[in-house]
């Protein structure tokens, strides 16, 4: 428990890169708009910008406009225009974004969140999807009026611990539950890269290089840099070992368990070639497994090795979720990890082949209550931080996961979505992503810039803070440490009694969202 | 009389299906990765004690929460009982969990059914707290000698019309039988487990428990008890806070214990397999299957062990296709039969067993046909032999120390070690070491070793071991040895020298080499001069292959090794007052370590002997403080097996080098970025992994794994390599490989073009013969995957007959040698005769005795654009 009040980074309002502003709602000026300033003048989110002293009415910022929610508001701008110039409608384009589990609501939220570092004002869904199941399902119950805390956010912990062996090595604290997935040099752009390096030194906690090798401009970031292990070993060098506070060995993603890494010939560019050292154009597969780890005994070498390359470096060992993914913990705690990483089924980029995507590994939710409990069992919980990850989309799922059992999650998908990711799901066709992250193209790759993914990032974990010192609040917590493993909290609406269900909010059906 | 085989297997099976039963098992109890696994068979019993170091030498490849030994060839002195009983009973152990559940039994099991010739409980420690680690009170063993009675056994040829069988193996199914029903009544149907049998068999017996497999012995106070062979296994179970020793291995089939090491992914298809011949498993692991596997084979079906062996390991690929017609057709039958019974994924069994009905004991090593798991084999033969089969390498040699420093007999060094190649048709990934009484029939034994086809691995038969006293025999001629040294030490050059020693050592007798040791020693504490010559001189010799006379290669590295064992032991210690270049420092002054002073001091000389393999205090750690302190050179010696020599050093270790002696372990040079490393032995696995840059010299074979996801590096190996070199390796590594593989020799290689800066690797396809000539092997390549779907780089590899052909590669193409390709390769070639002896000229361009020219023996193996590589599906997160 801690008094001492935390000093948060600062956001900053981040607008997207693109000129118009996705949003759901859509507010339409006609040409009996005789720019009379009055709408300006009423609305409190800004939706009608205007010159101070140019009289031409500007394009509304629809993006911001709260929509129909607005009409009971004597600044109600449709109602009140004395033209009837202004018209509101919902946004067509909601019904092409987004998934099941990604919303469309989801995605706007978090691109609101973002760009302002705030929960977003418009009445977007954003902690819940549409999937019918998962964390959708999963709710936090209402918590008693006499157990709220009244303290303020910077009061509030929400850092976790990576190593709680006592083996001499650094503690390492992280200030937010969460870091950032590996997206390698090779599949994602280098400012994506840096930027979210240097938002994890920001927000105090790690990113991941991903499979694919080291790029000189993240040394300044090192120590917020997980260097990745993978099954192809690319890019990997001592010094690379030696950089990282933090080694993710991974063995296998939940996206595709059974497959190693794949990059596809179009993304070997010149530069990705030559950070693997590899051959330009040629798909760069990884194999499965490590060739040198065909069981814990070799596993547990494979652990020491990097320990003896690094003694100030911690282990993380990233396995896929199959049934006896508990055992597969145990074994990994015994073999000397500090970490445990649990990546579940609905993980991963579009770029996972469809096969695999969604069909072999565990739900993470399944997942993550059933290694914790065994290692309570086993009595060596308290020794091991236990990291989940794989489909945990918005700062409530983080809560969720914990609550079930994880210390802490990792993220990728969400801070993909932070840089404007419409989750159209080609990643790993050529380098034409239409936002410029996924590219590894000398153009495309570079309609991004480091400091602008930064802030955005920065932003949206900002605005995640916020839900959870709501939720710790209204329990009386002070710390998010004091939520693990606290699936007392929860509810899955399944199995709930029709009465009881009818208390918690539905989640989006699908006429919600067109 | 075929038919009424079948017919006798098929009532057999039909009167299991009575036995009490659980269902079939979806899943194993525990998963358990893999394991340590270690046996020795010799031609004499041995006590023991000597399994306990090799058992100790593997405690990183298991976690104590499991092991057991099994030993073959008992002693009946040390059993109490006479040689006849022990031949003609069983040899009946039950664990006791629970002592309480002993008189239900016996009133059950035992008296009804056996005549008991001897019955008593095993003698254990008085306190079980007493034996430092063990957390778990080992179980009481009872064991008995027993016969079925014989109005019981008629009984039963009666009721089941048995009388075309031999009853003596129709009363060691009722013995099976009456231990299954044991343990399902006393251990699988219990939540809470009483009992079960450890071992039934004849002559054999095992024992397990919670903890390190070398506590069994010093709790069964089993230290001077004697057998021919043994075999332990240190577990690695990852579930579950309460073991206990019921799934441990051994496992019994009815005369064979079996232990494994390794994971099989279709656990359930075996027992399904089983399931159809009425056996249903009982401790629910992997190890228990597959002892039910080979007991069925073996004992049921009785298939020749070669038959055995194809169905537990297919023959598959191009090895298929090396195999005679018949083999073949024989071969396409077993496999349609038992491919559904094969245990799939990592497998290594050591197996120790004997054949009651053809007199002999045997221990089996078989490997998967991946060769997923480590494992190497040794001989030694002289007046004694020993074959041993081992998880590594350092295990073999810490059993040979442990037998040698009791019985001058062994030597501490094998006279040949190697790997198993699986599913092959050059040895069937299977060696088999047979002990048997002696054609001089009095009352000795023989030790065999033959591969899954029953061919004899042999060494050199004419030479002798040197029998070790504590003291100095001076030779007949010790001042013209003296004078001789003198004179050659203080040349400019001491290469003539170094030729002469060779030259001489095929004619010195052992006293002789001894004192030319013993005087190399002595004139090293001279002088830092004559100790670095001493030094370079003892490891030429150590390290190149020359004709040896009479005496056995094993044993005149025994001296030489040890002459640089005691010469490196010699050197100061840091804190010491001295002005050599030498430093010496070991596990006990470790603390010691401090910067070298400036000029005077060079060599940082670092006895791992008493090391931990690993963790914080390891050796190489000790190096990486060293290193940084400004420590440039480094001798290490006194290996057994640590781990990692030379990782941790990092970029711009250019002025680095360092000279490994002794059994180095796995990880060496890994990563490594600009240094030297010599390996003046053989090296173990997963040797320069993600390498970078640098020297790497193994003067012997490599593991497996061998430079995994390696981007560069310059690396000479003597020997061979394992299964799986060179997967994944990117940048610029350029490796000679003056041995072959077993396998998937440069899988995925990416190393760009090795005429542009790319990588390569050189296949020579050589040994060395007795005598130390350069000579081919049968085939240059024997695997069935080269260079499989790579990008980059070259091979090229020495095959004047044409002998590795399209089949072998996936993905790769032959093409002419270009004089540019030549033109690469020849330096690499050269600094490679220079480093090992072999010559470009008269052993590599020369065959048959002719020369030719380089178009004419090697050939270039170079990547094509595959499909699969360029084609747009799937990829990456």
């Amino acid at each position: 428990m801690t008094d001492k009040k935390t000093t948060l980074p600062l956001t900053a309002e981040t607008p997207s890169r693109f000129r118009n502003t996705i949003g759901k709602y859509i507010i339409r000026r006609n040409s009996r708009c005789t720019s009379c300033g009055l709408c300006a003048k009423l609305c409190p989110y800004g939706v009608h910008p205007r010159y101070d002293n140019y009289a031409k009415p500007m394009r509304p910022q629809t993006h911001k406009c709260v929509g129909f929610a607005c009409k009971d508001n004597d600044y109600y701008c449709v109602d009140r225009c004395p033209e009837k110039a202004l018209s509101l409608r919902l946004n067509p384009i909601m019904e092409t974004l987004g998934d099941y589990r990604w919303t469309t609501e989801m995605i706007l939220g978090h691109w609101a969140m973002a760009e302002s570092g705030e929960l977003p004002v418009v009445d977007l869904e954003y902690s819940l999807g549409n999937s019918g199941g998962g964390f959708d399902k999963i709710r936090f119950k209402k918590a008693p009026k006499k157990d709220r805390l009244d303290i303020s956010d910077e009061e509030i912990d929400t850092s976790i611990i990576l190593n709680k062996r006592g083996d001499g090595r650094p503690e390492k604290k992280i200030s937010i539950p969460c870091y950032g997935g590996g997206m390698s040099y090779g599949s994602t752009a280098l400012p994506v890269i840096i930027g979210r390096a240097r938002a994890a030194k920001r927000l105090n906690t790690l990113t991941c290089t991903g499979e694919g090798g080291y790029p000189e401009e993240l040394v300044p970031y090192k120590d917020h840099v997980i260097t990745q292990m993978a099954t192809g070993l690319f890019g990997v060098r001592e010094e690379t070992i030696q950089h990282a506070p933090v080694l993710e060995f991974k063995y296998a993603q939940g996206a595709k368990p059974g497959l190693g890494g794949h990059l596809l010939g179009d993304k070997v560019t010149p530069e990705v070639a030559a950070m693997r050292e590899t051959v330009v154009g040629n798909a760069l597969f990884s194999p499965f497994p490590f060739h040198s780890v065909y069981s814990v005994e070799d596993h547990k070498k494979h652990v020491d090795w990097v320990k003896q390359v690094n003694p100030r470096l911690l282990a993380s060992v990233k396995v896929s979720t199959p049934t006896d993914v508990d055992m597969v913990a145990v074994g990994s705690y015994y073999a000397g990890a500090h970490i445990v990483h649990i990546d579940g089924s609905y993980g991963g980029t579009g770029a996972a082949p469809d096969i695999a995507k969604k069909n072999i590994a565990m739900p993470i939710e399944y997942a993550i209550p059933k290694v914790h409990r065994f290692l309570l069992d086993e009595g060596v919980r308290d020794n091991i931080t236990l990291i989940a990850s794989g489909g945990i989309r918005n700062a409530m799922d983080v809560a969720k996961a914990i609550a079930l059992g994880a210390d802490g999650v990792v993220i990728g998908t969400a801070e993909m979505v932070a840089m404007e990711c419409v989750r159209c799901g080609n990643c790993e066709s050529g380098r034409g992503c239409a936002r410029g992250i996924a590219s590894t193209d000398s153009e495309l790759g570079y309609i991004i810039t480091q400091e602008w993914t930064e802030q955005r990032i920065v932003n949206m974990y900002m605005a995640w803070r916020k839900q959870w010192c709501n939720l710790l609040r209204s329990f009386g917590m002070r710390s998010i440490r004091e939520l693990v493993g606290r699936s007392d909290l929860l509810v899955h609406l399944d199995y709930l009694e029709e009465k009881e269900r009818s208390r918690y909010q539905p989640a989006p059906s699908e006429a919600l969202i067109l | 009389m075929q038919h009424n085989h079948d017919a006798l297997i098929e009532t057999i099976l039909k009167s299991r299906a009575k036995l009490p039963r659980s269902a079939v098992p979806m899943n194993k109890a525990a998963e358990e990765g893999g394991c340590g696994v270690t046996g020795f068979i010799a031609s004499i019993p041995v006590a023991g004690r000597h399994i306990f170091e090799p058992s100790v030498q593997m405690h990183n490849r298991g976690n104590g929460k499991g092991g057991g030994i099994a030993a073959v060839g008992l002693s009946a002195k040390d059993l109490g009982v006479t040689q006849d009983i022990l031949d003609s009973h069983y040899l009946l152990q039950i664990a006791l969990l629970d002592p309480k559940s002993l008189p239900e039994i016996e009133s059950t099991f035992i008296d009804p059914l056996f005549e008991v010739h001897k019955a008593q409980q095993l003698q254990t420690v008085d306190d079980f707290r007493d034996i430092d680690g063990l957390d778990v009170k080992p179980p009481d063993v009872q064991r008995y000698f027993v016969r079925v009675k014989k109005g019981f056994l008629d009984q039963y040829i009666e009721d089941n019309n048995l009388y075309k069988m031999d009853p003596r193996k129709i009363e060691d199914e009722l013995v099976y039988q009456n231990s299954i029903r044991i343990n399902q009544q006393f251990y699988a149907s219990l939540g809470e487990k009483q009992a079960f049998v450890l071992s039934h068999g004849r002559n054999i017996m095992i024992l397990k428990i919670v903890g390190y497999a070398e506590k069994v012995v010093q709790y069964y106070c089993m230290d001077d008890f004697k057998a021919h062979g043994w075999i332990a296994h240190q577990r690695y179970p990852t579930k579950g806070r309460v073991w206990h020793p019921g799934g441990a291995h051994p496992f019994i089939g009815m005369d064979e214990a079996l232990v494994h090491n390794g994971d099989f992914a279709n656990y359930h298809a075996v027992s399904e397999y089983l399931q159809e011949h009425n056996i249903f498993p009982q401790f629910l692991t992997d190890t228990e299957v597959s002892a039910l596997l080979l007991d069925l084979y073996n004992r049921t079906f009785e298939y020749p062990l070669e038959y055995i062996i194809e169905a537990l390991a297919p023959t598959t690929e191009h090895d298929f296709d090396l195999l005679p017609s018949e083999k073949q057709q024989a071969y396409r039958y077993i496999q349609a039969g038992h491919t559904q019974g094969a245990p799939d994924g990592p497998w290594f069994f050591i197996i120790a067993r004997n054949n009651p009905y053809k007199n002999y004991f045997q221990l089996i090593g078989i490997t998967d046909t991946a060769m997923l798991r480590p494992q190497v084999f040794a001989l030694q033969e002289g007046e004694v032999q020993i074959g041993l089969i081992c998880s590594e390498k350092q295990a073999i040699d810490a059993t040979l120390q442990s037998l040698s420093a009791e019985d001058s007999r062994f030597c501490p060094i094998a006279d040949k070690y190697w790997n198993a190649r699986g599913g092959s048709a050059t040895d069937g990934g299977s060696f088999i070491f047979t002990v048997k009484d002696s054609d001089a029939r009095d009352g000795t034994k023989d030790l065999v070793c033959t591969n899954k086809f029953g061919d004899v691995v042999k060494t050199m038969g004419n030479q002798t071991h040197y029998t070790v006293t504590p003291e100095l025999r001076i030779p007949s001629k010790p001042d013209v040895i003296a004078e001789t040294i003198l004179d050659g030490l203080s040349m400019a050059d001491i290469s003539d020298f170094k030729d002469y020693c060779i030259k001489n050592l095929a004619i010195w007798d052992y006293d002789s080499l001894r004192y030319f040791c013993h005087q190399l020693c002595e004139l090293s504490l001279q002088s830092d001069e004559l100790k670095t010559r001493s030094i370079e001189l003892l490891t030429h010799l150590n390290d190149m292959r020359y004709p040896t006379g009479d005496k056995k290669r094993s044993s005149v590295l025994h001296i030489i090794r040890d002459g640089l064992t005691r010469i490196f032991s010699a050197s100061p210690k840091l804190s010491e007052n001295s002005t050599s270049m030498y430093r010496y420092i070991d596990w006990s002054t470790r603390a010691s370590l401090r910067a070298p002073q400036s000029d005077t001091e060079k060599v940082l000389v670092v006895n791992a002997r008493d090391f931990p393999p690993e963790g914080d205090d390891c050796d190489a750690r000790l190096i990486c403080n060293a290193y940084e302190s400004g420590w440039k050179q480094f001798i290490c010696y006194g290996y057994k097996g640590q781990r990692f020599t030379g990782c941790g050093l990092a970029v711009g270790s250019d002025a680095v080098r360092f000279d490994v002696y002794d059994s180095s372990g796995d990880y060496l040079a890994s990563g490594i970025d600009g240094m030297e490393i010599h390996v003046h032995d053989n090296a173990q696995d997963q040797l320069g992994q993600i390498m970078k840059r640098g020297k790497l010299v193994v003067y012997g074979d490599v593991g497996q794994t061998f430079m995994y996801g390696a981007k560069g590096g310059e690396v000479y190996i003597m020997g061979n390599a394992a299964g799986r070199p060179l997967i994944n390796a990117v940048g610029r590594p350029r490796v000679v490989i003056n041995g072959t593989c077993l396998d998937y020799l440069a899988e995925s290689f990416m190393a760009g073009d090795p005429l542009n800066n790319g990588g390569f690797v050189i296949l020579n396809g050589m040994e060395f013969d007795h005598s130390g000539r350069v000579v081919e092997q049968a085939n240059p390549y024997p695997g069935s995957n080269l260079f499989s779907l790579a990008s980059g780089g070259a091979i090229y590899v020495r095959d004047p007959y044409g002998r590795v052909v399209e089949d072998q590669l996936n993905g790769g193409e032959f093409v002419e040698l270009s004089k540019a390709d030549w033109e690469l390769i020849l330096p690499y070639l050269r600094e490679n005769e220079k480093l090992f002896g072999i010559s470009v000229t008269n052993d590599l361009l020369t065959v048959h005795g002719r020369r030719r020219s380089y178009k004419e023996v090697y050939r270039k193996v170079q990547a094509v654009k595959l499909d699969v590589l360029a084609k747009e599906t799937g990829g990456e997160e």
